[in-house]
């Protein structure tokens, strides 16, 4: 049966793990196989998504055009193919065809960084335009949040994430400012922007401008310890108004009712 | 085998694996030394797959607790230090210290006892990793290692990571010498008419490899002496009060061209073997050369894409971003040229030619990740993600494993004097390459949508299904290695007698006998082009690339 795979039935085999492929992608309700990051709500965050569909748009040709030849080579020139008795021709080299496929990824990588590079200066700067900042600060295992009007949240970590959210307002250019205390962590929202890094020993910028009220996951993504896993974080942005009433209560002194991690966006 | 005649082994040779103990702890013999360097990888490659598959049952579903957080991560440290240290390279190590001199028509290495003092480093620097286990816990920060993680503040309570840096030193010191040894054996000990340029294109992936290891094996070492200081000696290298992504720089320079150590001999062996089972020689062989070397050289520039969440100026940033997208133009060129190769030729899809196409079929997946996770924005995403996960194996296992695998099938008859089953390879290759997609594809798309890597466990439940479906391919994998392993026993003492050249090859290993002697060669066949044995053939009147009707 095996010898059956092995010869003449390849392209069924090939066929099978397509259909399968297939399949598994059309499954609804089955996470973690979304072929993007979640539809971002910060413009550095869609930055990051425009570039990756970018990338993806020569990256697919070269994937489709790479493994086609691979499969025309198995259809075509296996022997079982060739007539009886055919000695292949005895090429060396080819200098033109050479040329050509040193030239054209070249031209293909330059366009791709380029077009990175491009994002990377529009969005990785250290902004100065911010209308607040905060300060985040990792540690074994949780996050301290520092506002500029003295309130701090302690954002500590458990594995099921029902963790004290972050909050910040809805239509403000917040500066993230990153601290490290122990050892090194890394502030990760997927839906936000992407990662940077909290190292003892200097700061790292970061920002966010969220335009929508909601709730958002993510967790820290440097391996800091035993805790690791449990460093989980929530960013919840607020209208003005919330926020102005978030920020009154913090500063009497209130503790905010524990809100549930039950209802994410 | 129909077309090769199936000579009787010379009687000498016929107990090659066994022999005495005595001779084995003694001997200068490079191909018994790497049969020793083989064995050593295929065991560390199980070792490290049990701890892969006790990752996986951890992860099969959410807030499981399979093992603890704490075991969980000296694992991940144990299967990464395994995998990378112990079993690829020091398997590439071994694989080339038995062909590359019969390539060459030499006798040995340049320096035996250089080669025997280098080999039984690597069981001392093993047992120095293992001993960890027993001082309270083993490195518990990843194959990595990042300080401050790995200082003294954070892991008073074993040594784990001190014998871990005491190994990883001793594995360096080890590298330098099979580097030096590699480099003036190709260039000392080639015989009469084996020109640079009529090398098989293995040995020159070797001479890559070998560089690459002497420029980088010391700045490894130098990293962990340093860590070793802020441990034990109370300096501040790489602690909280000191400059921690330092120890970044040190290791990723390493780091990174390691990624090549482990892959480039794997290019040199689908190079040997896509030009025999296509009829046709290795298409561009001069732009093969050029493209180790540039892989060579870029690799050496890019090792700070590992940490474009670090901080850091952002044309730097953009420097090793383009450095990095630039090595895509040589392995690009390679990838050509291989299928270039095949093109119009009569392809026999033996299991070593499965095993390439297969490298070939997955390697690209990796190589095309490769570019996204050099591209900076898109990099802060994939970071330390699934993605990253998914990205390296497609690397190291579709590119590093599926090249090993097609090297033994290739080779197996040369070291052994009998064929590997074919049945059974078959069944090995189909298994791997499913077993290997269902793990690591879905993988991909898991970090996309913000699972870290290195976590002990997770509590989204939309994670679940997806994560049993690559347990369960993961077990799939290891019964795919079963079958090797049952192939590799049953075969060496029962298999189909090879003869000395049972595919109609090129290169001068497939000259004298299998197993060779002792001393190789009883007289080196003339070398008057970079394929010796077709020459050969030609000049005793036969076809210079006969199309043997197809085997079995």
């Amino acid at each position: 049966m095996i010898a059956v795979i092995g010869r003449g039935r390849l392209p069924l085999s090939v066929l099978g793990l397509v259909a399968a492929a297939f399949l598994l992608s059309s499954c609804e309700g089955l996470g973690g196989i979304s072929p993007i990051f979640p539809t971002p709500v910060s413009p550095n965050g869609q930055g990051i998504y425009n570039t990756y569909i970018g990338i993806s748009i020569p990256a697919i040709i070269i994937f489709i055009g790479v493994e086609a030849a691979l499969l025309w080579v198995v259809l075509r020139y296996r022997r079982s193919k060739q007539p009886v008795g055919y000695v292949p021709p005895q090429i060396h080299d080819h200098r033109t065809l050479e040329i050509s496929w040193t030239i054209a990824p070249l031209i293909v990588v330059l366009a791709i960084a380029g077009y990175s590079f491009v994002e990377l200066q529009k969005d990785f700067l250290p902004i100065t335009n911010q209308q607040m900042t905060v300060v985040v600060s990792g540690h074994q295992f949780g996050w301290d949040y520092r506002y500029e009007n003295g309130i701090v949240i302690h954002q500590e970590g458990t594995l099921a994430g029902d963790v004290t959210p972050f909050v910040v307002p809805t239509h403000t250019l917040v500066k993230l400012q990153f601290q490290g205390t122990d050892v090194i962590h890394s502030w990760w929202v997927p839906a936000i922007s992407g990662k940077t890094d909290a190292v003892p020993g200097y700061d790292n910028y970061s920002w966010l401008k969220i335009d929508e009220p909601g709730k958002w996951r993510g967790e820290c993504a440097e391996l800091c310890g035993a805790g690791h896993g449990t460093m989980q974080i929530i960013v919840q942005a607020m209208d003005q108004h919330d926020y102005d009433i978030w920020v009154r209560v913090q500063q009497s002194g209130q503790h905010a009712a524990a809100p549930s991690g039950t209802s994410l966006g | 085998m129909a077309a090769t005649t199936v000579l009787p082994r010379p009687k000498a040779y016929d107990d090659t694996f066994f022999k005495p103990i005595s001779i084995w702890l003694t001997t200068t013999d490079h191909k018994l030394i790497g049969i020793m360097y083989m064995v050593t990888g295929i065991l560390s490659f199980i070792l490290a797959g049990i701890f892969a598959l006790i990752i996986r049952l951890q992860l099969s579903q959410p807030n499981l607790t399979v093992v603890d957080a704490e075991t969980y991560n000296q694992l991940i440290s144990a299967h990464g230090v395994t995998m990378i240290f112990f079993f690829v390279t020091i398997f590439l190590t071994g694989i080339a210290n038995y062909m590359v001199p019969i390539m060459i028509g030499a006798r040995d290495m340049a320096f035996p006892r250089v080669n025997l003092l280098g080999f039984w480093l690597i069981p001392v620097s093993i047992i120095l990793y293992y001993s960890g286990f027993f001082t309270g816990g083993a490195l518990n920060a990843g194959w990595t290692g990042y300080a401050p993680l790995t200082e003294k503040a954070y892991q008073s309570h074993s040594l784990g990571v001190d014998f871990w840096a005491l190994s990883i030193i001793v594995w360096a010191i080890s590298g330098i010498m099979a580097s030096t040894n590699f480099l003036t054996t190709i260039i000392a000990l080639r015989a009469p008419g084996m020109k640079l340029t009529r090398m098989p294109l293995f040995v020159w992936a070797q001479i890559s490899t070998s560089i690459l290891l002497l420029v980088v094996g010391a700045p490894l070492a130098a990293a962990m002496i340093l860590l070793e200081f802020d441990r034990q000696l109370g300096t501040q290298f790489f602690t909280t009060q000191g400059r921690p992504v330092l120890y970044q720089h040190l290791f990723w320079f390493f780091g990174h061209p390691e990624v090549y150590i482990m892959i480039l001999p794997g290019f040199g062996m689908i190079s040997e073997i896509v030009p025999v089972f296509a009829r046709k020689p290795i298409f561009g062989y001069m732009s093969m050369v050029a493209a180790l070397f540039g892989i060579v050289f870029l690799s050496m520039t890019v090792w700070a894409h590992h940490m474009f969440t670090v901080g850091m100026n952002t044309y730097v940033e953009g420097f090793f971003m383009l450095m990095t997208m630039l090595i895509a133009v040589p392995t690009g060129i390679k990838f050509f040229n291989w299928i270039a190769t095949t093109w119009w030729g009569s392809v026999e899809f033996t299991v070593p030619m499965k095993f390439a196409w297969g490298f070939l079929a997955t390697f690209l997946i990796g190589g095309i990740t490769g570019v996204y996770l050099a591209s900076v924005p898109v990099d802060t995403q994939l970071h330390q993600s699934y993605y990253v996960v998914a990205h390296l194996h497609y690397v190291l296992f579709g590119g590093s494993v599926f090249t090993i695998f097609a090297g033994i099938y290739y080779w197996f008859p040369k070291i052994t004097g009998r064929m590997l089953n074919k049945t059974l390879g078959e069944w090995n290759f189909w298994t791997l390459f499913v077993g290997f997609n269902g793990t690591f594809l879905i993988m991909h798309t898991l970090g996309l949508e913000g699972m870290p890597r290195r976590i002990a466990t997770y509590a989204n439940p939309a994670w679940g299904t997806t994560n049993m479906i690559i347990t369960f391919s993961s077990f799939l994998i290891a019964f795919s290695v079963l079958l090797f392993l049952i192939n590799v026993i049953r075969s060496w003492n029962g298999g189909e007698i090879a003869g000395d050249d049972p595919w109609l090859a090129n290169t001068l290993e497939w000259a004298t006998t299998s197993p060779p002697p002792p001393y190789n060669f009883e007289r080196v066949p003339p070398v008057r082009s970079f394929m010796p044995l077709r020459d050969l053939r030609e000049a005793r009147g036969e076809p210079a690339e006969p199309v043997p009707a197809l085997s079995s």
